[in-house]
């Protein structure tokens, strides 16, 4: 006890050098919310919040959903970078308002800034589940939050999640990213399969088994869809694929040459794509509905690798027509080319959700993960070795990527806040793991 | 409200960051059944995903309520989608000869240089002189590079090596090419001398 004690009290004087800096409001993206937690700088501001284990109010919890669910909403919040985690033993009595004043107060005394209260009711086969989130700043520990969730008894953490995003919500003014899948490319040389997980790599499922060659998956804007490269024909085809459903898969392009790099436009109605049906690798736009396509690069040098701006007024796509591979920008026209990169050698643009930036895989004699201003201003490293890291994709707030990583001997999927700090693998395991594709929130 | 609750929370933060910052030597106090391990030992969720695959139908349907989507149906009905009358020639049914040698290129390039000219002249004649025989031309690039744009070199490498194949007078409709990008490489270490062998340009043969 006197060893926790001494723990939490450093932890505590750690927050205190925190919060007496001036808090600032971030600026472009608080939309009406007064936000104090700053996005950047991972371990500095964090808010600690007191999870004890959920209060079971119905049912019979057999499987230890208490502390589980607890652990998993527990780690969503640590994973944000914006919370730190006060953890405890056995739950808060049910209907108890004194043992309840006196739980938070212990906490408070730890260090906890809030508390995170689950009231978990298992009823058949739903799990229903009420969060409440208080201020263990004030003496009289204000309810600063409440709401309810419901979920099939079978996805458990999917429910943690939903919780944990809320808390996001609360306390940043937009929702948390548990509740989102990973797409990647999963495999070995020569065989690489669809696969789609939690995005904290729990839950994995292959969605494709054709036994062929399956590339660079990408998340359709509503979270329902894949379009992904496939050899399952022989060529180097565009396929679309609906994990979720049991809906047959679509091919999107199959032309003659390399149909790849899909990027779906903001709106999912469109799709640009690479493809060198016309002697060359250009970028066209194809738009779903009627299968029309529309030219945007006319260059003898190659084209690909399009991102759209969060707008849909802009595309950033890769060329090597100054030489070597450089990430350019252009309008959804095709017109107004600049280059906004230089060096040896970049790749793989995408466009942050908040369109201030544009994420890219640079090669220096290594590969890493840089980030740009979508103006081509302030060129900045996030990942420097070891070994490579390529094929970075954004979380749908914006505060996270995730990219591949050589660190651990073959390719494996990692995920890092926007600062390029918490550098952490989802993925482990023999084969390969590549090309991630970060789902919007499911629906 | 969620504004309100949030500017409190700023309030008292500060409040608190001012209180202890003033008495930053006051103890832990009690530590009741309910308290708080450290930090440290918050949690203990693996790392490590479980290997397990379960069937994606069955894993997660992201509706959480199960058939209360709202959601409109994407717009792509089936025949939307962009469907090419196919020309190529299937893939299988090619193989690879010893008369055809491969040719090799320069890192991130796809000129001919000319060693490899002379050996594209040599598989150029056996072209000719093999008029009955469809002709594939895969490119091939090294692990270094991303893949998006190794699929796009790999398809440069293989269309040039054709250009050259058809300026040395092999007609150019017996021709098909495929770009693998990196994803089969022939030599699998990470070294240069195994890159070079993977920069390259492969043929086979098959009958009309």
């Amino acid at each position: 006890m006197n060893r926790g004690a001494s723990l939490v009290l450093l932890l505590l004087l750690v927050a205190v050098g925190v919060t007496a800096v001036s808090p600032r409001p971030r600026e472009s993206y608080a939309q009406g919310t007064q936000i104090y937690v700053d996005i950047y700088g991972a371990g500095k501001k964090k808010i600690n919040i007191a999870i004890p284990d959920f209060t079971v109010v119905a049912g019979a919890d057999t499987t230890g959903l208490a502390k589980s669910l607890a652990q998993v909403s527990g780690a969503d919040l640590k994973f944000t970078g914006v919370f730190a985690v006060v953890a405890g033993e056995g739950a808060i009595p049910a209907n108890n308002p004194e043992a309840l004043k006196k739980s938070w107060t212990d906490f408070a005394a730890a260090g906890a800034h809030a508390g995170l209260h689950g009231l978990l009711a298992i009823r058949g086969e739903r799990l229903e589940a009420e969060m409440r989130l208080y201020d263990l700043t004030s003496t009289e520990q204000k309810l600063i939050g409440s709401k309810t969730f419901s979920m099939a008894v079978s996805q458990p953490r999917r429910l943690a999640h939903k919780i944990a995003d809320e808390v996001m919500l609360q306390f940043t003014g937009e929702a948390g990213v548990a509740d989102t899948k990973l797409a990647f490319s999963s495999g070995r040389t020569g065989a690489k399969e669809i696969a789609v997980a939690d995005y904290d790599g729990f839950n994995p499922a292959t969605v494709t088994k054709n036994g062929s060659i399956n590339l660079t998956p990408v998340w359709s804007p509503d979270a329902r869809s894949l379009a992904y490269t496939s050899y399952k024909a022989g060529y180097p085809d565009l396929y679309r694929l609906f994990p979720f459903e049991k809906r047959p898969e679509q091919t999107l392009a199959a032309f003659s040459g390399i149909n790849s790099s899909p990027a779906w436009s903001p709106d999912g109605q469109t799709l640009a794509l690479t493809l060198s049906k016309d002697g060359n690798p250009e970028i066209y736009v194809l738009t779903l509905a009627t299968g029309t396509l529309r030219r945007l690069t006319r260059h003898a040098a190659i084209d690909t690798d399009p991102a759209w701006s969060p707008t849909g007024r802009q595309i950033a796509f890769v060329s090597n027509r100054a030489g070597a591979p450089h990430v350019f920008v252009m309008d959804a026209e095709g017109a107004n080319v600049r280059q906004i990169t230089s060096g040896p050698a970049q790749t793989q643009p995408r466009w942050s959700p908040k369109g201030d930036a544009i994420a890219y895989t640079s090669r220096e004699g290594n590969f890493d993960i840089w980030l740009i201003g979508s103006d081509g201003s302030n060129p900045r490293r996030l990942t420097a070795g070891p070994g490579d890291n390529e094929a970075p994709t954004w979380s749908p707030n914006g505060r996270h990527l995730a990219f591949q990583a050589s660190r651990l001997g073959g390719w494996q999927i990692f995920t890092m806040l926007a600062d390029g700090s918490e550098q952490a693998p989802i993925t482990r395991g023999t084969g390969e793991r590549t090309s991630p594709s970060w789902s919007p929130r499911l629906p | 409200m969620l504004t309100r609750g949030s500017q409190v929370m700023v309030v008292s933060l500060l409040t608190l960051a001012a209180v202890f910052a003033g008495c930053a030597k006051r103890p832990a106090t009690s530590t009741a059944a309910q308290v708080p391990a450290p930090t440290a030992a918050a949690l203990s969720v693996p790392a490590n995903p479980s290997p397990t695959t379960t069937p994606p139908a069955t894993t997660a349907t992201p509706t959480p309520g199960g058939g209360t989507e709202t959601t409109q149906s994407p717009p792509s009905a089936p025949g939307a989608a962009v469907q090419t009358p196919d020309q190529r020639p299937p893939i299988k049914d090619f193989v690879s000869i010893p008369e055809l040698r491969d040719i090799f290129f320069d890192f991130d390039k796809y000129d001919i240089r000319p060693e490899d000219a002379k050996t594209l002249d040599a598989n150029s004649g056996w072209m000719k002189s093999n008029p009955n025989h469809l002709i594939l031309i895969e490119g091939h690039c090294d692990e270094r590079g991303t893949n998006e744009y190794n699929l796009a070199l790999g398809e440069r490498r293989a269309k040039a090596t054709m250009n050259y194949l058809v300026s040395q007078g092999v007609q150019a409709s017996r021709i098909t090419i495929i770009s693998y990008g990196e994803e089969r490489p022939v030599c699998m270490e990470h070294n240069e001398a195994c890159w070079a062998k993977n920069r390259r340009s492969h043929f086979l043969v098959k009958p009309r």
